[in-house]
């Protein structure tokens, strides 16, 4: 009874162009900017007609930044190393703590259990820097502000609750009786967690894993607080590029599109985990 | 409380890629008035599509449905004076089931002693009068199926249609509310078109039962006819609980009368048959598929039974199936009340005559059957 | 002690008793159905004797050792799941050689048995496939495998054919019996379809409100159950249930009068009869010639004038709604070919019942047998 008239279809492909346009028109701008010198950027009014520039990342890769006002020591690639060891370690801890967790909510019901898992979520609710004061101070006594480990620990607080959550809602969606059945086959339960459970939540697992690195790879403030040059994130590290003779529109945005690069290819790469349904061959019962 | 013609009517579905789907392919049926007719078929043979074109849910592609000779093509669902049970009960969950019932009377301004009196008349029929006060979603799935078929049977229309109304009966009810809604239909003489995937049911209420697969009619006849006289092998092998013994063999003309050659997977003769009838038309060496009702075959030692062994043995409280392998093939013999038989002990099958039935081997059309030959 | 014991299993959930002090014997190398509606416990007791959920009270033994908290994996039980609970990333083959592989049974062991066990089952030609590329009876043929190829001292099979379609769910009911003779392993096999408990059972155990209600041969539960609710759960259609008199040797119902074979005291009682053993003649056809000893009617049989509101074919035997003058029904079933006789709208007749065939039950639907009655 659902007949679509031309008209129809037509006024669909207008919307969704300008709903896409809307979207990605930032993301398309920044790509422009990336390759344009300041100058250009700043021109008024803009032209999207320039030479393109390798100049920005060029600076970005060699750590040197000649402008008029001078050279500037800048440390992108450091940072964005220093961006791919806080993000894939949390995330590994998190995974290594969270998905026994999720399991562990997901299949055994005990006192408190739910307690503790939402616990665990409010996590997410609390604005980071009303954590961040005192914990900044402990962490002073403890020596740990400025390491790795510290940043990994706070980071917790971004990526464990993530994979907490939507782990466990794929290990809830498994039959029991799939894993019944493992036991029954005279299996343990620790192989069945790690050769039923964890291979049938695969999808859940890359999502969350997906999710949690891009939460703790755009991360600022923690950093911000708790790390000094060295060990700073792009994220952060972007902010050298205010300097006090301008800010350097130019190598922002080809910052930007460096360090956004990783994640989407992460993205690209997991979908096919993601779109992978689940309970393959059980009847819905 | 009419006639319903269904003229050559298609039902395609134009998918967004690749190409249409001809879910009901030129159906022909002349129901006449007070007609109990079932739909029967597997998922996707296009039963409920046809029921969704008659209702007026789906448009025809081609072709035209009349009602007490009036073409309804063009007219909405509400303009075409039909009543329909759905498959997925579509009850009102803010209303009582007694307003469920009711709801198409008291829309129409009957009196509501009427009304009450009604509702309560169906109810106790359907054996929902306990549930009669209690709000949809808290009563049991059978009962919402039941409360969805009062409301579609309580109405005055000329036609009803009826979704897979009985799936979800309990096995204790299913019989006796089985009678009492075929009864129901016959003393009102009910123009009633019902969808089912199980030919049980279709059995048990139509007078007259399609098959359907893939869209295509296959027979549009009486239930009995439909066992003796099965058109082709589908319908053959969907009719009947246990279905029907299928075997592959050739045709041996040899001598006078009918002879059957049966073989085995393997091509190899398994056992043979030989019928004294005057038989036209099956050519000698002919290969046919050989169908044998279970209930229509005897356990005895006559003169031409085939001897087997006994592969299998349920006792059923009426029936008695038996499981025979002979010569490297099985089949399943039904014989009323309590038989004995010890697995794996010799045992002797009576084939008459009227338990035959031939399929040509290449297109499964009917080609012969023994109860025409026999009578 | 028997093969497998239990022990008056309790078991409740939140604030609902599913189980009530059920205690139930198998032999070793039995099959025992526990049949029940819907609801009665008969998944939860599986799953006790699986080792999956434990009992707030009572005993499991299994082969003399007691094993009610001992976890599934060292249990030495194998079962099948209603809804097949396949291993989704494993191949047939693997799914079926997952009980072997768990004990480190050797590679080449591992191949044959699984092939053997598939040949059994007739899925030899599937085992490479994942468990989505396979058919609904191919899924329940590989979890049925899966089960048994670990040969389990206890086989559990909870409802396997529930979730095949009709023409399968009858193939298996014949062939099973043969495949579990071959594994000769004691099996629990849980139905709510009485024809599959009469077909499969060397013994059928009826559980209803938490406890075994009757636990005997098949043909004695249908000849000779012990209350009105089990004479109810066997039968398509089922048993018609009917009050009466017990006077003075006799019992009056339906307005006849049925001399007792054995002495009863007095008193109000429930008669079931089974539409099998009524046999209906029609006016028009007894008059056409038939005479009652044609249709198989002794002399001891009592005629109770009805009408016959609706005929409804099954697929052997037809049903007949039959109303008699008080206004209540009884179903009876005759053959089809009697079936093709009657008329389609109503008919007027009678429903000839033997003394022999009621089923005599207290006004509580218990079972009355002589020497019983309080």
């Amino acid at each position: 009874m659902q007949r679509q008239t031309v008209i129809g279809r037509g006024v669909r492909v207008v919307l969704l162009t300008l709903v896409g346009l809307f979207f990605l028109f930032p993301i398309f701008w920044v790509l422009l900017m990336s390759f344009q010198t300041n100058q250009d950027i700043l021109r008024i009014p803009p032209s999207l007609v320039f030479t393109p520039t390798l100049e920005n990342y060029g600076a970005l890769i060699s750590g040197r930044l000649e402008s008029t006002a001078g050279v500037l020591e800048i440390r992108f690639m450091n940072n964005l190393m220093n961006s791919v060891i806080l993000a894939v370690s949390s995330v590994a801890l998190s995974l290594l703590l969270g998905i026994p967790a999720a399991y562990a909510f997901a299949r055994f019901k005990f006192r408190l259990g739910e307690d503790i898992a939402f616990t665990l979520l409010s996590f997410r609710f609390a604005p980071p820097l009303l954590v961040l004061l005192p914990l900044a101070l402990y962490f002073q006594q403890m020596g740990l502000i400025d390491t790795y480990i510290g940043l990994i620990w706070v980071y917790q607080l971004i990526t464990l609750p993530l994979i907490l959550w939507i782990v466990r809602g794929y290990f809830e969606d498994i039959s029991e009786d799939i894993e019944h059945a493992y036991r029954l086959d005279g299996n343990g339960w620790f192989k069945t967690f790690t050769r039923i459970a964890i291979p049938l939540a695969k999808p859940g697992i890359a999502a969350a894993t997906l999710l949690s690195f891009i939460f703790a790879w755009n991360n600022f403030v923690f950093a911000l607080i708790l790390a000094s040059a060295d060990k700073q994130p792009v994220t952060v590290g972007a902010l050298a590029f205010v300097t006090a003779s301008g800010i350097q529109y130019g190598q922002i945005a080809a910052s930007i599109v460096l360090s956004v690069t990783p994640t989407l290819l992460l993205a690209l790469y997991a979908q096919r985990y993601l779109v992978e349904g689940l309970s393959l061959g059980a009847v819905k019962g | 409380m009419a006639t319903l013609t269904l003229d050559s009517v298609s039902k395609v579905y134009k998918a967004a890629r690749g190409r249409p789907v001809t879910a009901v392919d030129a159906v022909d049926m002349r129901i006449a008035d007070g007609e109990i007719i079932g739909l029967l078929g597997s998922s996707g043979c296009g039963k409920t599509s046809t029921l969704r074109m008659i209702a007026g849910f789906e448009d025809v592609t081609s072709g035209h449905i009349e009602v007490g000779g009036r073409v309804i093509d063009n007219l909405l669902p509400a303009e075409r004076n039909i009543a329909m049970a759905f498959e997925g009960y579509a009850l009102y969950p803010p209303l009582r089931v007694r307003d469920n019932i009711g709801f198409a009377l008291l829309r129409d301004r009957q009196p509501r002693a009427e009304v009450k009196r009604q509702v309560e008349e169906i109810a106790e029929l359907l054996e929902i009068v306990p549930a009669l006060d209690r709000y949809p979603p808290t009563i049991s799935a059978g009962q919402q199926q039941r409360t969805s078929l009062a409301r579609a049977l309580i109405r005055k229309a000329d036609v009803f249609l009826l979704d897979e109304p009985m799936s979800q009966l309990e096995p204790q009810l299913r019989a006796v509310l089985r009678a009492r809604l075929k009864d129901w239909l016959i003393t009102r003489r009910m123009t009633t078109v019902f969808v089912t995937h199980d030919q049980t049911e279709a059995i048990a209420l139509a007078d007259r039962i399609a098959v359907m697969e893939e869209g295509v009619l296959q027979q549009f006849a009486s239930p009995d006819e439909l066992k003796e006289r099965p058109a082709n092998l589908f319908v053959a092998s969907f009719i009947g609980e246990p279905p029907m013994n299928l075997f592959e063999a050739r045709v041996d003309r040899s001598r006078s009368g009918l002879g059957l050659a049966v073989l085995d997977a393997g091509g190899a003769r398994a056992f043979e048959l030989r019928f004294d009838a005057e038989v036209a038309g099956l050519a000698d060496g002919a290969a046919v598929h050989l169908g044998m009702r279970p209930h229509r075959l005897r356990l005895g030692d006559r003169a031409g039974a085939v001897q087997g062994t006994v592969t299998s043995h349920s006792w059923l409280g009426d029936q008695t199936h038996v499981g025979v392998e002979i010569g490297g093939t099985e089949c399943i013999v039904v014989a009323e009340g309590e038989v004995p038989a010890r697995l794996g002990a010799p045992i002797a099958v009576e084939v008459p005559l009227r338990a035959v039935h031939l399929f040509d081997a290449d297109d499964g059309r009917a080609l012969f059957h023994g109860s025409e030959a026999a009578s | 002690m028997s093969y497998l014991s239990l022990g008056k299993l309790k078991k409740r959930f939140k604030n609902e008793v599913v189980l009530d002090g059920a205690s139930l014997d198998v032999e070793r190398g039995e099959t025992v159905v526990v049949f029940g509606p819907s609801g009665c416990g008969k998944t939860v007791l599986l799953r006790l004797i699986a080792g999956i959920n434990e009992p707030d009270s009572g005993t499991v033994h299994i082969a003399g050792q007691e094993v009610t908290y001992l976890a599934p994996e060292h249990r030495d039980v194998g079962m099948a799941f209603q809804n097949f609970a396949l291993y989704p990333h494993l191949s047939a083959f693997d799914n079926i050689a997952s009980p072997l592989s768990a004990r480190g049974v050797a590679r080449g062991e591992i191949e044959r048995r699984v092939h053997e066990v598939a040949g059994l089952l007739k899925i030899d030609h599937v085992l490479h496939h994942l468990p989505k590329a396979l058919s609904n009876g191919q899924k329940q043929r590989t979890s049925l495998g899966r089960a048994l190829a670990g040969n389990p001292g206890v086989l559990l099979l909870d409802d396997p054919l529930r979730n095949v379609d009709a023409k399968l769910r009858y193939e298996m009911r014949l062939e099973l019996p043969r495949v579990l003779k071959a594994f000769e392993t004691t099996v629990i096999y849980v139905t709510q379809d009485y024809k599959e408990a009469m077909a499969l059972g060397d013994r059928v155990a009826v559980l209803m409100g938490g406890g075994f209600r009757q636990v005997d041969r098949p043909a004695s539960i249908y000849k000779d159950p012990d209350g009105t609710d089990v004479a109810r759960l066997f039968g398509d259609p089922t048993v018609n249930l009917v009050p009466g008199t017990i006077e003075g040797g006799t019992v009056t119902a339906l307005g006849a009068r049925f001399p007792l074979a054995v002495s009863l005291a007095d008193g109000p009682c429930q008669i079931a009869i089974r539409p099998e053993s009524i046999t209906v003649t029609l006016d028009e056809a007894t008059s056409a010639g038939a005479t009652p000893v044609d249709l198989g009617i002794g002399e001891d049989t009592h005629a109770v004038p009805v009408e016959l509101d609706a005929v409804t074919p099954l697929n052997v035997r037809a049903v007949m709604l039959l109303r008699t003058a008080d206004g209540r029904e009884l179903l009876a079933t005759c053959s089809e070919d009697e079936a093709s006789r009657l008329p389609r709208g109503h008919g007027r007749g009678h429903a000839h019942i033997r003394a022999a065939d009621l089923l005599l039950f207290d006004p509580a639907g218990r079972r009355v047998r002589p020497g019983e009655r309080q």
